[in-house]
């Protein structure tokens, strides 16, 4: 029984691990394209909501990714938004 | 004795010859060994022959001398048959050393051609080697070839070709036609039925030198009853010192509430005039020239955010020194009504999460604060929510100002407010309705806005001077263009307005608004002349207004 118990940690040790070595190589992998990822993921939530306090939601390829970068600064003006929302918005309007 | 001497010492030669040939030549030994079997098994014999002889030798010759003669020429001739056999085997060892030689330079010269030939196989490995590669490339660049190019590719491309320092146009734009019925005449006042068509212009100009300045201006230009009038609505520097504050200086919207900032717009006002407070008679000032320090930030979870807004500029300004006399424009440095400032701020928060999927629930509160004229103070404050969830969406605003009268008058008062409540029909599905005509009630999105405002007296100055619906009078540009109609009962003391709006949304920034406006001002107030003359405003006629307009954001 106790053999059963020690082999029963030691798996669950090697699992975790193996589970612990794994996650930081895919993160890892592209640190750039990660972080696009995430903004553009947190960018497709706050453009519904945020934009539509105010007026209606305009989709990205409405216009231009450069003229983007200007409406978002101005608009990260006039709705005093957290930077950080400001930018997964527009990572998320220059992707289309 | 002689003979078998001599044939000893031929046959010793002999020997020795062999001898040495075959111990002392490996060469011609070698030879022997290749000789044919035959020939030396024979040759094998006729030594042990010659060898048995030299043994007998002595015996014979003491048996007779006329057999050593025969026996010499036998001899004789035995060894010339060996010496011929020797020339023999010499020209056949010679021959057949040639042959090897041959054989040897053949055999080189296959060793050669075999080392060229594999030098040659190698080569056309690394070559075929080289040729795959190759022909990978090639294929990936002919994928990326025949690949259509990424939006990110272009985009960045684009930019490049564009430059740092570029410029970008957006605004409004739209066409109203405007009926306004005016059902009852004060006395002296202006007033009349009207209906026209309106047009107007606001192109907003953004300019980014870098990524932390910006530059935006407004202009609004439009078409109307009293003929073409232009404006500089807004004109500033947005300069971003940090992630939490960024400066914005010049002529901008008063971002006291919600209205002026972010709703006054044509195509993003849900309704083609402005709620009462912030119309023909606002409550607070619509625009400032000045300087603010503003940011927000995320206290908790995505999307609950804080934010604040304070700022400073030139102060108020009234069309005159009586009571109820109209907000106007910023203060210029050259006006004489004003000898202070004023300063303001606005605080929000947004408490729900976006995960909370609750919507988004904006609380806001406001204040400005400034002297009017020579120690005469003005001061407002303001609340004011926004709450958006799936096709529902609904705002207002409370908004309370003071106004600290000359020569002793009791303070000019006021108050304004508004409540206005929309949804889009986009997800309601008429039973029995062909799929065409459900989408066109997908676009639709009635409202209701109910505004009011409150103050002591209304000056008659005012509502002559407003000529009519549209551009006119002292409302041109820093209100918004669209904010009156002319009516009278708007400049009632006590205005109420019930709006009624059905918009149909040709795309998120095209739309067609259709309003109806039904005027119920309450009785009571003042009517002041521009002498200080203070006349009862009883009641005052109801109105009604139809005003329908086409417009696009760009």
């Amino acid at each position: 029984m106790k053999k059963l118990f020690v082999a029963i940690v030691l798996a669950a040790l090697a699992i975790g691990a193996i589970g612990s070595m794994g996650a930081p190589a895919s993160a890892e992998e592209n640190p750039q394209a990660a972080e696009h990822k995430r903004l553009f993921r947190e960018g497709a939530k706050l453009w519904p909501l945020y934009c539509n306090t105010c007026h209606n939601a305009r989709p990205g390829s409405e216009k231009a990714p450069y003229e983007w970068d200007q409406i978002m600064m101005h608009m990260r003006t006039i709705g005093n938004l957290p930077p950080q929302d400001a930018k997964a918005i527009l990572e998320y309007l220059k992707a289309r | 004795m002689f003979s078998g001497r001599l044939m000893n010492f031929q046959t010793q030669q002999a020997w020795t010859r062999l001898g040495a040939h075959q111990g002392t030549n490996v060469a011609l030994s070698h030879r022997w060994v290749m000789m044919p079997a035959g020939r030396i098994f024979s040759t094998f014999l006729f030594a042990l022959g010659i060898a048995a002889l030299s043994l007998a030798g002595p015996a014979r010759a003491a048996d007779s001398d006329g057999t050593d003669a025969a026996a010499m020429k036998q001899i004789r001739s035995e060894i010339r048959q060996m010496r011929e056999e020797r020339k023999r085997d010499r020209e056949v060892i010679r021959s057949l050393e040639i042959k090897v030689q041959q054989l040897e330079t053949k055999d080189s010269k296959v060793q050669a051609g075999t080392q060229h030939l594999q030098n040659t196989d190698q080569r056309l490995k690394e070559t075929t080697l080289e040729l795959q590669q190759t022909n990978v490339q090639v294929k990936t660049l002919q994928t990326k070839v025949d690949a259509p190019i990424a939006p990110a590719q272009f985009s960045d491309v684009f930019d490049r070709y564009l430059g740092s320092h570029t410029f970008t146009v957006t605004g409004a734009a739209g066409g109203q036609f405007i009926y306004d019925q005016q059902s009852g005449a004060l006395d002296n006042l202006h007033h009349a039925s009207q209906n026209s068509f309106f047009f107007d212009w606001e192109p907003m100009i953004l300019y980014r030198p870098t990524d932390w300045i910006l530059f935006q201006g407004v202009f609004s230009a439009g078409f109307g009853s009293t003929g073409t009038g232009t404006d500089l609505s807004t004109a500033d520097f947005q300069i971003f010192l940090n992630d939490y504050m960024t400066v914005e200086a010049g002529l901008f919207d008063q971002p006291f509430g919600d209205w002026y900032e972010t709703q006054s717009p044509m195509w993003v006002n849900r309704f083609v005039t402005a709620p009462l407070p912030f119309g023909v008679e606002p409550v607070v000032p619509p625009a400032e020239l000045g300087i603010q320090l503003r940011g927000g930030m995320q206290f908790g979870q995505l999307g609950q955010d804080f934010d604040y807004t304070v700022w400073g500029g030139n102060g108020p300004n009234f069309s005159s020194n009586v009571l109820g006399a109209a907000l106007g424009g910023p203060n210029t440095v050259a006006s004489s009504q004003t000898n202070g400032k004023s300063i303001g701020a606005r605080f929000r928060i947004y408490p729900l999460p976006v995960d909370s999927e609750l919507g988004r629930l904006e609380l806001g509160a406001s204040t400005f604060n400034g002297k009017w004229a020579n120690g005469n103070w003005f001061n407002s404050w303001g609340v004011d929510f926004n709450y958006f969830v799936g096709n529902l969406q609904t705002r207002g605003e409370w908004v309370e100002s003071y106004r600290q009268m000359p020569n002793g008058l009791n303070t000019d008062h006021r108050q304004g407010w508004y409540l206005q409540v929309g949804y889009f029909l986009n997800g309601l599905n008429v039973p029995g309705f062909p799929d065409k005509l459900n989408s066109y009630i997908h676009r639709l999105e009635p409202l209701v806005r109910y505004s009011g405002v409150n103050q002591r007296g209304i000056s008659t100055d005012d509502i002559a001077g407003a000529t009519g619906i549209g551009l006119g009078g002292t409302q041109v540009g820093l209100v918004p263009d669209f904010g009156l109609s002319g009516s009278p009962s708007l400049f009632a003391p006590h205005a109420r307005e019930v709006a009624l709006a059905l918009d149909y949304w040709i795309a998120p920034s095209i739309v067609w608004q259709n309003e109806f406006d039904i005027e119920l001002p309450r009785a009571g107030g003042l009517f002041v002349s521009p002498g200080g003359i203070e006349t009862p405003a009883g009641s005052v006629p109801n109105d009604h207004a139809f005003l329908s307009q086409f417009t696009i954001g760009f």
